[in-house]
């Protein structure tokens, strides 16, 4: 495939911002998005991510024109598009499901969203060539979507709905309905293929592998509510609070409370001792201590550390790594230790000490 | 749930069963009758007879006939009871019904000049029917149309499309009243009468009560109907009238034992009930309405009741003769069938086309279209075969089934159907052609 | 007989189980449908005189212009019929099932009543109304100087039919519109499509196979009825033609059931050819994901819109019902738009026996539709689920019951049954099962319609999953296949039921004695005399509330039931 085909399909003209701000969405009496602000930037691949329930396939639909907000504004490119119905939007959306129709061969389906826009016959046909040749279907075109692969039902989802060139492309868990290896490879030529057409994109995922990813930035929600939007990186970095830091990768959540004050503030860790906090750190009403796995040592003091007495709960051989579960006071913390070949792994039930640096921990509210 | 209702069902089923099997002195009667007519009846008959049910089954008279002859062979009716003496005269030449002497004596043989009862004793005449001209009175007035009063009126231009019918084939009593004509007229005029009416129908109905329930509503002006139905319909209060032709006659409604019957006391119990004098003045109840056979039950009868035993107008009727009646009924019937019912709508285009033309001429005269008109009128008249035809044992024998391999009634349906439309189609093209000599 | 004779016990592969359900069924419906009507039909090919097997007849038949005519005449006015079904059915089914409508249930009830005409008054009624001198036409032609033809000629048929019988289309398509995944629509509307092009393009064709279902079986139905027409004196056509020869007096005439034959060939070629139009078109199974098109609010205008229309169809289809309940309230009725006067004399009059035909009446027709259930859900599970041989001819022999006509089944019953007797004598014909049999066999391809669409709509991965766990095949129908086609299991048992409690033409041959009939044997007692029109619209209304009411009823549990299993949101 080469750079042509952006032209032949996919978006027009230049990328699209969409700004979302101050939505709000009631099912009756019950409120699914609270105070939604949003601003993706062109050409941005952009992920909802939470858990199911969490709003982003609700806000997802939002901006499709299938659920209505009772207050808020979407802007995309320009033009406010929240008391526009669906079919005027200009939006492309796969759905989770793909919804090809049973009744139409993959070209028809393809051709579908062309013959809307009531283009002339050959146009059609050239468009739908152009979209099934960029995902690779061209020779699947008169089958019908039963005789299709899941793969195959999903690029031909894909196709269609660039086809129209739309203005920003929504994806509706894409990669749910695919087995694992085909997740990994669809995932990488939708990264691509979103590069190459410089098509502005949510992917709504409730898998945080799969955001990270494929994504330039993440929204994290949880309850109808935007938790935090960053960076891969900067989400796993610096999470907001600890939904976040406990959705994005794994974190021991320690319990406990703030005593003393100024420079000599420590954290009592509920039944194993107190570690202190580091100065300048901002600590929450409520705060709890957040550490990721690879950050804390087992039976190690290195300088500048800080330690807790534990036990070894339980462990699994991970490879390149051995994921230790260590009870301190009445948690279970996982510590991630570095394998290499002719170590002696630790016995469930020995006492140890575990160690890590304060400037590696957070402390998160919820 | 499902098995609850089954259960609840059963045992409801199981109760039914067992109160069948009770039962005892019961008289199963199978009739064409409506309930209006056979609920006094089965209530007097209970009250003057304890110990004795009356188990009414309603059927039309032919599938009541194909009923009898079905079940013969393990028979549980006691009765047959209807209007159409055919009806009884089929049975009684299928060796259905069995002979009975019933005790009331002193009855007339003779009602109008049809014979009461069957002469071997088979069946018996329990009330007499005349046939004629129903009317309602508001549709007439809102079509500005005179009351008709004898058969050829109702081939006048004025009542096109407004009279109906029933099928021949399809109802016994209509049966006698186009055989009456036949009879009375002879066979070419009566046809042409009879084609002249045809003309005129707004509808052949199915059903004998079709024609009443039609006048009745007002959904069509006249009807050829049996005299009760109008009589027992102005009693309900409906706005109609009705009339006998000069041509008519006046017929029995019979009553007769099925053969091997499981109750033949109890159904000697009901003929005898039934001619009795209690029994005959149940015939003037208002749902009724029917010419009770004995001739004392009259002082009784309401103002302006017939009697057909005392009223000049009966006494010039015409001999109906049974067995020439008896040879052509299916013939009669199929014809009927196939020159008007099944080609009305070229029969009215045929007539309206002659009447447009009649009105025509009446205004100014011009032979060569009389002539034309004249053609038009005899080729709607034209019959496919002879009286004498009718009446032969090869055109029979495609009825019956006979065990002769003559001709199959659908070949001769297709003839007369075929030869009824290239008529018609000739008159109305003959009429029009004259309608345009006049223009 | 045929059909029997195709199941060779050894060389399949099935389970005994499933051999002996088809032999059992098989044996069901040949002494029930296949015996009786044999013996009926028989007739047709043989020979006049010689009683010789023959085709003679049907050569006869084709060469008969009548006949010709009949035929074409049929056929016409069954397509017609479904077309102006569709015409009623579609924004009655669009409404309730797409948009947010008051009143949807109510309207998916009411729609169900036109089936429960019971005969001879509803074609009074319509006469009162429509007819040449009805209440319209009195007011038509009072007012503007004109008249409608409504209720004449083949165009009457239509008209009647039409009103009668698009329940059917209003009911499997509503079905199929419910199952659409709402995706399919949403994915449409966001490649750009919506209003009529959406549903003309992707909505109608998914929910095609319920129509087609509906349709076919409208065009069946229309094409063996013989009551409309007749009541309406339409003779040229094939139905009421097999019927005035079938039951006229003396005739040996074998027309009337080589007739017979004809309806019953043309009537298993529709359903055959709406089966091959389906064939590979069960798109329920292809689809996933969220359930049901989405509901979308209508808007003022719109709303104003679809009220008025549903109002004016709901009043035209319940028009019938209308005029039946002014007709038992009306002391005289006769060339006038309304009744003279009103009385509720008719209503004490039925009521004392009334009682006893209602009785009769929910026990031969519960009875009935619970024996179309059953064995219309077994052979939906043959043909669907098994691989047994015969299973086919299973489906085809029920169908086939649609088109023979109740009076030829009648007749057929009386011949076979009447020469058996029971231990006190009396002949099994005589006997009031025989009604319900007659009564399950005539509604058995309705039942059976519902059990295919039920049992389609279970997934085969949730019995698989019952399999795996130790379930064996009997278990799992119990526990699993069952508890889910609850609601269509009921949906049959409702159309059996209540077109079954207002059949006539089977029973009247049946029915010995007046303790044993049914409210449809009643009301034609009572219709036979000018004084019995009042009463016998009275038990017409009666019969029709007694029916709605089971009706409402059963779709109210259904309703409560899928709410409980989550299956409708």
């Amino acid at each position: 495939m080469n750079m042509e085909i952006r032209n032949e399909a996919g978006s027009r003209g230049a990328a699209k911002a969409i700004s979302i701000t101050d939505v709000n969405l009631y099912y009756g009496e019950q409120h699914v998005l609270k105070d939604i602000n949003l601003e993706i930037k062109p050409g941005e691949f952009f992920a909802f991510l939470g858990p199911s329930g969490c709003g982003k396939t609700t806000l997802l639909r939002l901006i499709a024109g299938f659920n209505h907000a009772r207050q808020g504004k979407v802007v995309i490119g320009g033009e406010d598009i929240l008391d526009m119905p669906p079919w005027k939007r200009e939006i492309g959306m796969v759905f989770q499901s793909y919804a090809l129709w049973p009744h139409m061969t993959v070209a028809h389906n393809v051709a579908f969203g062309l013959e809307e826009r009531r283009l002339r016959k050959a146009e059609v046909e050239r468009r739908v060539n152009a979209a099934l040749d960029l995902v690779g279907l061209k020779h699947l075109a008169e089958r019908r979507p039963a005789q299709l692969s899941g793969g195959q039902q999903q690029r031909v989802a894909l196709a269609r709905t660039i086809a129209i060139e739309p203005r920003v492309l929504l994806l509706d868990e894409p990669l749910s309905n695919l087995d694992a290896k085909m997740r990994v490879e669809v995932r990488r030529e939708l990264r691509e293929l979103q590069q190459r057409l410089q098509l502005t994109t949510i992917f709504v995922t409730h898998d945080q592998e799969e955001a990270n990813t494929v994504c330039d930035r993440i929204a994290v929600f949880n309850e109808g509510r935007i938790q935090q939007v960053g960076t891969p990186m900067g989400l796993y970095e610096k999470p907001a609070n600890l939904f976040v830091a406990n959705f994005l990768g794994t974190a021991n959540i320690l319990d406990g409370k703030v005593t003393g004050d100024g420079n000599a503030r420590r954290f009592e860790v509920a039944g194993a001792g107190s570690i202190p906090i580091p100065a300048g750190v901002d600590v929450p009403e409520g705060a709890k201590l957040v550490l990721r796995p690879q950050y804390a040592r087992i039976g190690v003091n290195e300088p500048g550390s800080v330690s807790l007495p534990g036990r070894i709960a339980h462990r699994e051989f991970l490879g390149a790594t051995v994921r230790y579960g260590v009870q301190v006071g009445s948690a279970t913390m996982l510590i991630d230790a570095p394998f290499h070949s002719g170590d002696s792994l630790l016995e469930p039930g020995r006492e140890t000490m575990i160690g890590f640096k304060p400037k590696s921990a957070l402390w998160l509210a919820n | 749930m499902l098995k609850t209702i089954a259960a609840a069902m059963l045992i409801s089923a199981a109760a039914i069963v067992a109160a069948h099997a009770e039962g005892g002195g019961k008289v199963t009667i199978v009739t064409s009758f409506s309930k209006d007519v056979t609920d006094p009846f089965k209530a007097s008959f209970e009250a003057a007879n304890p110990g004795y049910t009356l188990d009414v089954q309603n059927k039309s008279t032919s599938s009541g006939v194909k009923y009898v002859d079905e079940t013969k062979g393990n028979n549980q009716t006691d009765l047959f009871w209807a209007s159409a003496p055919d009806a009884f005269d089929s049975l009684k030449s299928r060796k259905l019904l069995t002979r009975f002497t019933p005790s009331v004596t002193g009855l007339p043989d003779k009602v109008g000049s049809y014979p009461v009862n069957d002469p071997d004793g088979f069946y018996f005449g329990f009330a007499a029917s005349g046939y004629g001209i129903m009317s309602n009175d508001r549709y007439l007035e809102a079509n500005n149309i005179p009351k008709p009063s004898e058969w050829g009126d109702l081939t006048k231009p004025e009542y096109y499309d407004h009279v109906a019918i029933a099928a021949p084939s399809r109802s016994g009593t209509t049966h006698l009243t186009i055989e009456t004509i036949l009879q009375g007229e002879g066979w070419d005029k009566g046809w042409g009468t009879l084609k002249g009416i045809g003309g005129n129908l707004q509808q052949v109905t199915e059903r004998s009560f079709g024609v009443p329930d039609a006048v009745n509503s007002g959904q069509t002006g006249i009807g050829i109907v049996i005299d009760f139905f109008a009589f027992s319909a102005q009693a309900s209060g409906f706005p109609v009238s009705f009339a006998y032709p000069s041509v008519t006659t006046v017929v029995p409604a019979n009553i007769g034992i099925v053969a091997n019957a499981p109750n033949q006391k109890g159904a000697e119990a009901f003929v005898n009930y039934l001619l009795s004098e209690k029994g005959q003045t149940v015939l003037l109840e208002p749902t009724i309405r029917r010419l009770p056979i004995n001739p004392a039950l009259y002082e009784k009868a309401p103002e302006g009741f017939p009697n057909p035993f005392k009223d000049p107008r009966f006494q010039s009727m015409i001999t109906f003769d049974a067995d020439v009646s008896k040879k052509r009924t299916d013939v009669v019937d199929t014809l009927f069938d196939q020159l008007i019912s099944f080609q009305l709508d070229k029969l009215k285009g045929a007539t309206k086309a002659v009447h447009a033309a009649e009105q025509a001429l009446a205004k100014s005269d011009n032979a060569e279209a009389r002539g034309l008109l004249e053609e038009a009128r005899s080729l709607i008249a034209a019959m496919p075969i002879t009286a004498e035809q009718a009446a032969s044992q090869e055109v029979r024998d495609a009825f019956t089934g006979g065990d002769q391999k003559t001709a199959r009634q659908a070949e001769l349906e297709q003839q007369w159907a075929a030869f009824a439309t290239e008529k018609y189609a000739g008159a109305q093209s003959k009429a029009e052609a004259a309608l345009a000599l006049i223009d | 007989m045929a059909f029997a004779a195709a199941i060779p016990i050894n060389r399949i592969s099935a389970k005994p189980g499933q051999i002996a359900a088809v032999a059992l069924i098989a044996l069901f419906l040949a002494i029930f449908l296949v015996i009786p009507a044999g013996t009926v039909i028989y007739t047709a090919f043989t020979e006049k005189g010689t009683g010789a097997l023959t085709i003679v007849n049907f050569q006869d038949f084709f060469r008969t212009r009548l006949f010709q005519q009949s035929f074409f005449n049929s056929v016409y006015v069954s397509a017609m019929s479904v077309v102006w079904g569709t015409l009623i059915a579609l924004p009655l089914a669009v409404l309730t099932t797409r948009f947010e409508f008051r009143g949807s249930l109510l309207i998916q009830t009411l729609g169900f009543i036109p089936l429960i005409m019971p005969p001879f008054v509803g074609a009074v009624a319509m006469q009162l109304l429509f007819g040449r001198n009805g209440t319209v036409n009195l007011l038509l032609n009072d007012w503007l100087g004109f008249r409608i033809p409504f209720m004449e000629g083949l165009n009457g048929v239509i008209f009647v039919q039409s009103l009668h019988y698009f329940p059917f289309i209003l009911i499997n398509l509503s079905t199929s519109l419910r199952n659409i995944d709402r995706s399919m629509e949403e994915a449409a509307q966001n490649l750009g499509s919506s209003g009529f092009r959406l549903f003309r393009r992707i909505v109608f064709p998914l929910a095609m196979p319920g129509y087609l279902a509906g349709a076919s079986l409208v065009f069946v139905k229309v094409f063996d009825d013989l009551a409309t027409p007749l009541l309406l004196n339409v003779k040229d056509m094939l139905a009421p033609q097999a019927y005035l020869r079938v039951t006229s007096v003396g005739l040996t005439d074998p027309m009337g059931y080589v007739i017979s034959v004809i309806l019953i060939v043309v009537s298993i070629f529709a359903m055959w050819l709406s089966a091959v139009a389906m064939r590979g078109k069960d798109y329920s199974t292809v689809q996933r994901g969220g359930g049901g098109l989405s509901k979308r609010p209508l808007r003022r205008g719109e709303a104003v819109l679809a009220y008025g229309v549903v109002g004016l169809i709901l009043l035209l289809v319940l028009s019938p019902h209308i005029g039946l309940l002014l007709l038992s309230l009306a002391t005289v009725w006769s060339f006038s738009p309304l009744p003279d006067g009103f009385t509720v004399a008719h209503y004490t009059r039925v009521f004392g026996e009334s009682s006893l035909y209602i009785k009769n009446t929910l026990i031969y027709a519960s009875l009935a539709g619970l024996i179309d259930v059953i064995v219309g859900g077994a052979i939906a599970y043959l043909v669907l689920r098994t691989k047994v041989i015969g299973r086919r001819w299973l489906d085809w022999a029920a169908t086939a019951a649609l088109a023979i006509p109740g009076v030829v089944l009648g007749i057929g019953y009386l011949r076979t049954f009447y020469g058996i007797s029971l231990p006190d004598g009396t002949p099994l014909a005589t006997l009031w099962v025989m009604v319900v049999m007659a009564l399950a066999i005539r509604r058995l391809p309705y039942a059976l319609r519902a059990c295919y669409a039920a049992l389609q709509q279970v997934s085969q991965s949730l019995e698989e999953a019952a399999e795996n766990l130790g379930a064996t095949k009997q278990r799992t129908i119990r526990r699993i296949v069952l508890p889910l086609m609850t609601g269509g299991l009921l949906a049959g048992f409702v159309t059996s039921f209540s077109t079954a409690a207002v059949e006539l033409s089977a029973t009247l041959m049946l029915i010995q004695s007046n303790s044993d009939a049914p409210i449809a044997y009643g009301l034609y007692v009572f219709m036979q005399s000018p004084a019995g029109r009042g009463p016998g619209a009275a038990l017409g209304v009666i019969a029709v509330i007694m029916v709605a009411a089971c009706t409402l009823l059963s779709h109210y549990v259904v309703e409560r039931r899928q709410k409980t299993l989550g299956m409708n949101k």
